[in-house]
């Protein structure tokens, strides 16, 4: 997209204070291959239920009502392939007819496209159905153009666990290994479910603090449970574990990978020696001591 | 008729797919006890949980507190399965045939991709009822599935054909991406009903508020809807016959769809 992208939409994102390098590394500052004007050669559209900083930077500011975004792109994907829209109905989403038509035409017009989505669209009412709409009009637009959709990642390295679960298990997220095989569930087998259903009865909580942003019936389970916290810091989590392990802080004293947003995988060379063991050490010598035991019992 | 009792809740789901009529009806009552289940990963019998009591036969009373016990009568064909209380996620799943009746609440995917028979739930219901599994091209496929309470979100998802009727509430996207069949909703819905739906038919009772990709066609009295209005009588759902305004949608996917409000006359 650097050396490509002509039009860049960010949709429910604020990436000029959330993601500060994105618009000069990756985007709309870069001069590429095939945009040898940089800023000049490309279109950069925000959509978001407020104004921020990241307007500023953006040739087209589309304000929509908060939690209408479903409809939004509902109604974009009609008015991309030529189908009638409601105009009364489109304007209760804050946006005009003529907007979203001025943005299917730039959509359909540009030589490659990107949509970002950030969490203002996917943590909102409709959630996964959000991701799905925006997921699904970028790929209807392939139709036109070339056209990409990439969420937003908020915290460090999520991505790194989707990729690793996706070789390992073929899902991304919410699997169940119960069984023996790989059964994927959101609802039924996400995290924050299980916990607020309390489905579970023991946590291990590796490089994650959800006792700082779950809702409280989850945090209320993970305290009257077993909980075993694998993380360098003392978190809201480790508070109300059972066990807390102080582990390695990655790419300081331990080594490892992290996986960029769009999936690149980073090394990380740590400057510094730390007294703790890594993640990985802890995870492996727990497994060993549970097969120990597991054949002392048979 | 073989009479199971929970004598006390799982402390993680119990997958029980084995208690169905299909499995059970020839077995004596000892079979039934040493039917496997599973206890999360563990596999355990049915006689580790359930108390068996009563006669061999084609259908299976249930009791106790089933909030956690997941997959029963999954792929049954005949029989029937009284369930006293409630009962946990995956319902009927695959059903083709026979009778579910629940006192109780259901979890989530109830009558999950079914092709036939009947599912009766005195209480509420949790998303996804009679939608198509993860990565499936459709949901239910045939059969019934009455509801008295509520259902969440998702309701009828990517179904193809059988029918939904629900007379609480009913959160967002009901008759997601719905690819015909029928939904009938006796107090209306949340937001986003019918998104993406492709045919099929959406009946509500109450008004709705509509995505920008449904248009309003015509006011009419279909007359399909007798033999719907017959059928639903008999189990105490009363449809108006005449007095719809129809909307088609949705513009986004294929659009062949139809929503059907009822407005009261004036």
């Amino acid at each position: 997209m650097k050396n490509r992208a002509d039009l860049i939409i960010y949709w429910g994102g604020n990436p000029a204070e959330c993601h500060p390098r994105h618009f000069t590394k990756y985007t709309i500052m870069q001069k590429g291959r095939f945009i040898p004007n940089g800023r000049k050669g490309r279109t950069m559209v925000l959509v978001d239920i407020r104004e921020t900083p990241s307007a500023k930077a953006a040739d087209v500011f589309l304000q929509v009502r908060p939690g209408k975004d479903f409809e939004v792109l509902t109604a974009l994907r009609a008015v991309v392939k030529g189908q009638r829209v409601d105009a009364a109905a489109v304007a209760d989403t804050g946006l005009s007819l003529d907007q979203l038509t001025d943005l299917a035409n730039r959509m359909k017009a540009c030589r490659f496209g990107v949509l970002f989505f950030g969490m203002g669209l996917s943590m909102t009412r409709g959630k996964h159905m959000n991701s799905a709409a925006a997921l699904t009009l970028a790929a209807e637009l392939n139709a036109f153009t070339k056209f990409v959709a990439m969420p937003m990642r908020g915290h460090g390295n999520v991505t790194g666990a989707d990729v690793i679960m996706r070789y390992t298990t073929a899902f991304p997220f919410g699997v169940n290994l119960s069984r023996g095989y790989p059964r994927f569930n959101p609802g039924e087998f996400s995290t924050i479910d299980l916990l607020v259903r309390g489905d579970n009865d023991a946590t291990l909580v590796l490089g994650a603090d959800p006792g700082a942003t779950m809702p409280q019936p989850a945090i209320r389970h993970l305290s009257q449970t077993p909980t075993i916290v694998l993380d360098p810091k003392v978190t809201h989590t480790s508070r109300l574990a059972k066990v807390h392990i102080t582990t390695a802080a990655t790419g300081i004293t331990a080594p490892g990978t992290v996986y960029r947003m769009d999936e690149i995988p980073l090394p990380l060379k740590p400057p510094l020696v730390g007294p703790y063991p890594t993640d990985e050490d802890v995870m492996r010598r727990i497994r060993e001591a549970a097969e120990r035991k597991a054949h002392i019992a048979a | 008729m073989p009479t199971l009792t929970l004598r006390e809740p799982p402390t993680v789901p119990l997958e029980a797919e084995t208690i169905t009529p299909d499995v059970t009806a020839g077995l004596t009552l000892d079979a039934v006890r040493a039917l496997p289940v599973y206890h999360g990963k563990r596999k355990l019998t049915v006689g580790d949980f359930f108390t068996v009591a009563g006669e061999p036969g084609e259908s299976i009373e249930l009791h106790g507190d089933l909030t956690r016990v997941k997959w029963l009568g999954k792929g049954m064909t005949r029989g029937a399965i009284h369930i006293h209380g409630h009962v946990g996620m995956h319902l009927g799943a695959y059903l083709a045939g026979g009778r579910i009746d629940v006192t109780g609440n259901a979890g989530d995917w109830v009558g999950g991709e079914m092709s036939g028979g009947m599912i009766h739930v005195r209480g509420n219901v949790g998303g996804q009822v009679g939608a198509a599994y993860r990565g499936s091209a459709s949901g239910m496929s045939g059969g019934t599935i009455l509801v008295e309470g509520n259902a969440g979100i998702e309701l009828g998802m990517r179904m193809k054909k059988g029918l939904i009727a629900v007379k609480g509430k009913v959160r967002d996207f009901a008759g997601l991406q719905m690819k015909g069949g029928t939904l009938v909703l006796m107090s209306g819905a949340e937001l986003r009903t019918g998104a993406w739906m492709q045919r099929g038919t959406i009946v509500s009772l109450a008004p709705l508020r509509l995505l920008p990709t449904f248009a309003a066609t015509c006011t009419y009295s279909p007359t399909f809807l007798r033999v719907y209005a017959r059928h639903l009588a008999v189990h105490g759902f009363t449809l108006p016959l005449a007095g719809y305004t129809r909307y088609a949608g949705d513009s986004s996917a294929f659009g062949k769809g139809e929503l059907l409000v009822y407005t009261t006359p004036q």
